[in-house]
């Protein structure tokens, strides 16, 4: 029997909602691909045929989740806010979405997000880039800054994004209260540099 | 007159940076990193996360660094160094927004302790006067939903969006509760109380004089002390608790006010309370109140006190301006109860009550003995000094409640005193034997200082009398 394109949108759902829930209670390594499957309700192989990897799992938990902050933080969003508070409010917004994961998350960070991946071709850590990228362009301009910001500009920005995920996935403070502390403290240090020039 | 940071660090000599590096570990590594003149540090990510707490941590260690070279009898070579470490101190310090507030919180409440902070280190940040960097919009709305668990405009009926006040480790917000209340809401910078408490607990071997002295056990009872001192005051659930406590020691009839506490609004990082309307001193010199203005609010002031002490047992070390509001109706506004000591032990307040007795008679041979058991002294020579400036000390504390009809506070004279008694504790180091006997002649400095500006003449000595027959001490 043909499954409908539906059908497998609703396991594929499926397997990222058990996902998140297994890797939070058993912890990402010690939970299989097995494991996955059957909390699923599918087959032990047939779970490949939606995700190659558990570490792809996670990185579309991450994508899926960053793309939900897009839509929070334009609501969010003031008209009368500064560059500053705005750059941060779309970083802690994206923070708070991936709150859920925060447990597990940390290493695919470092894999497919990091500085170091470069322009590795996975596309799912590229179109999260991407985007990223896209809405701090989008509020450089909104703040009166219209020449897109150059190649070392974003490279600087990414760095400091992805230090502030892999601090933030650590953080052992009251409510992650000192990734705040360091957010705000690299937000001032980019703007700072990025109107230096 | 307060200085601006560039401006010193200009006027301070030009030195070589790699001799300004100081020896040990890590801090050296990340100061190299940090140091660079590159805008952020490029490389690996492990340097990059190291940026939050530890730029603060470092320029507190240096400044730190700088002052434990004050202690020991550095030649010109060596001084010359020590004035750069404080430079690059300085420099970082310049460049940490609000976490400066963590760093100078350390330093003011080490100033209180003078065998730990030289003279220097207070006059440096008396003059530099640092002002905490506000919180943005943003980041105070996270916070808020951290600590409330909502944005401020869904918490509150309103919410105003700039800080009225700053506060020495956040900022105070007006803000509306749904129930028409208007309320001030004081909010700490986020992690700015861990900072400080493992910046103090780090730093205190760094302080310690190399060399032994004598004074060791001393030396280290003062930095207890000053640790004491900084987790109350990061503690604002503590300090919440405290003016609940303080508010149930008034009432109508006194005139005077403590905010209500709402801990539905208020955690471990925010105080919600009444908003009071109210001038600071200052404002209200400024208004030329009259003689009878002045003098009901020193009479205010010191029931203020004398309530917190006697009915309360609790003392608040924190005297300075900014913790009154003198009201448009003429109530006296009490706020800021983060450095209230509790007076705990019936021993300590059975002691506290014969000397209270023996002062307010205002002779020396009464004063004597229990001063000597007060302060720790005996007979030897080597006391007698010491003895002498608390009992003079003391004297001067409780001349206004024994001497005969109403007091001129405003006699520059008398205040004049007791600031040189202050020092002269410092210069014979009489603050050995109690840690705390600083914080006290602070507090009653701070206290004078007060009334004094309010050129108050009053007679303190029936309000005293009045609340003090509450503690049950005999002849009270
Ligand atoms: N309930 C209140 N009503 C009106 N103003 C207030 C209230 N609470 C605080 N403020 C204002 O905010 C200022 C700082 O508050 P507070 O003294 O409690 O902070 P703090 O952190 O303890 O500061 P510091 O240690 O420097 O005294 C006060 O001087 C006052 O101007
Ligand atoms: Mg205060």
């Amino acid at each position: 029997m043909r499954v409908s394109a539906k059908t497998k949108e609703a396991t594929r759902q499926k397997v990222l909602q058990v996902s998140q829930d297994l890797f939070n209670s058993e912890g990402f390594r010690e939970t299989t691909s097995r494991d996955l499957a059957k909390a699923a309700g599918i087959a032990a192989g047939t779970i490949f045929n939606y995700f190659p990897t558990k570490e792809a799992i996670v990185l579309q938990l991450v994508c899926d989740a960053l793309e939900n902050a897009e839509a929070t933080f334009n609501r969010r969003v003031r008209p009368e806010s500064t560059l500053e508070e705005d750059l941060f409010l779309y970083v802690s917004t994206g923070l708070r979405q991936l709150q859920p994961m925060r447990g597990f998350v940390g290493p695919a960070f470092e894999t497919h997000l990091g500085p170091a991946c470069g322009g590795d071709a996975n596309e799912l850590g590229d179109r999260i880039r991407t985007s990223h990228v896209e809405m701090v362009s989008g509020l450089l301009s909104k703040h009166g800054h219209d020449e897109p910001p150059t190649a070392v500009h974003l490279q600087m920005y990414w760095l400091l994004y992805t230090g502030v995920l892999a601090f933030w996935a650590k953080d052992q403070s009251r409510k992650q209260e000192d990734t705040l502390a360091l957010l705000d403290q690299s937000i001032k240090m980019f703007v700072n540099w990025y109107l230096a020039g | 007159m307060a200085v601006n940071v560039a401006e010193l660090i200009d006027a301070l000599p030009e030195v070589d940076q790699d001799e300004a590096t100081p020896s040990g570990g890590v801090v050296t590594e990340a100061l190299a990193t940090i140091l660079s003149d590159r805008p952020v540090p490029t490389g690996s990510m492990r340097r990059l996360s190291l940026l939050g707490g530890l730029q603060a941590k470092i320029a507190v260690a240096y400044g730190f660094h700088w002052l434990r070279g004050w202690f020991q009898d550095a030649d010109q070579r060596e001084r010359d160094l020590k004035e750069t470490h404080f430079k690059t101190a300085l420099k970082m310090l310049d460049s940490m927004g609000y976490l400066r507030g963590a760093v100078m919180k350390v330093g003011q409440t080490l100033a209180n302790f003078p065998d730990v902070a030289p003279d220097g280190l207070v006059q440096t940040l008396d003059k530099l006067h640092f002002q905490a960097q506000p919180m943005h919009f943003s980041l105070l709305r996270e916070t808020v939903i951290n600590e409330l668990g909502d944005e401020p405009h869904n918490l509150f009926a309103e919410f105003d969006e700039t800080a009225f006040a700053a506060a020495s480790l956040g900022q105070v917000h007006r803000a509306r509760l749904k129930t028409g209340q208007q309320v001030a809401v004081k909010i700490q910078y986020p992690g700015i109380a861990r900072t400080i408490r493992s910046d103090f607990r780090n730093l205190v071997p760094l302080l310690l004089p190399s060399r032994l002295t004598g004074d060791w056990q001393n030396l280290k009872d003062q930095v207890e002390f000053a640790r004491r001192g900084i987790e109350m005051e990061t503690d604002y659930t503590r300090e919440a608790e405290t003016q609940m406590r303080v508010r149930r020691l008034f009432f109508e009839e006194d005139g005077i006010v403590v905010p209500q506490v709402y801990p539905e609004f208020s955690t471990d990082r925010i105080i919600t309370m009444d908003y009071l309307e109210g001038d600071h001193l200052d404002a209200l010199l400024a208004k030329n109140p009259s003689q009878d203005e002045r003098n009901d609010y020193a009479l205010k002031l010191t029931r203020a006190g004398s309530r917190m002490v006697y009915h309360g047992r609790m003392n608040n070390v924190d005297v300075h301006a900014g913790n009154y509001l003198f009201m448009p109706d003429g109530r006296l506004g009490l706020i800021d109860f983060g450095c209230v000591i509790r007076i705990e032990s019936d021993a300590m307040w059975e002691l506290y009550g014969r000397l209270h007795r023996a002062m307010m008679t205002g002779e020396d041979s009464s004063i004597r003995e229990v001063m000597m058991e007060w302060q720790q002294l005996t007979d030897s020579p080597s006391d007698a000094e010491h003895l002498r400036l608390s009992t003079e000390f003391g004297k001067l504390v409780w001349k206004p409640y024994y001497s005969p009809g109403p007091f001129d506070y405003g006699d520059r004279e008398y205040l004049q005193r007791g600031i040189d008694l202050m020092a002269e504790h410092m210069k014979n180091r009489c603050t050995r034997s109690h840690p705390t006997n600083l914080m006290q002649a602070r507090w009653h400095v701070g206290w004078w200082m007060m009334f004094y500006r309010l050129g108050a003449i009053i007679d303190p000595a029936p309000i005293v009398n009045e609340e003090t027959t509450v503690t049950g001490w005999e002849g009270c």
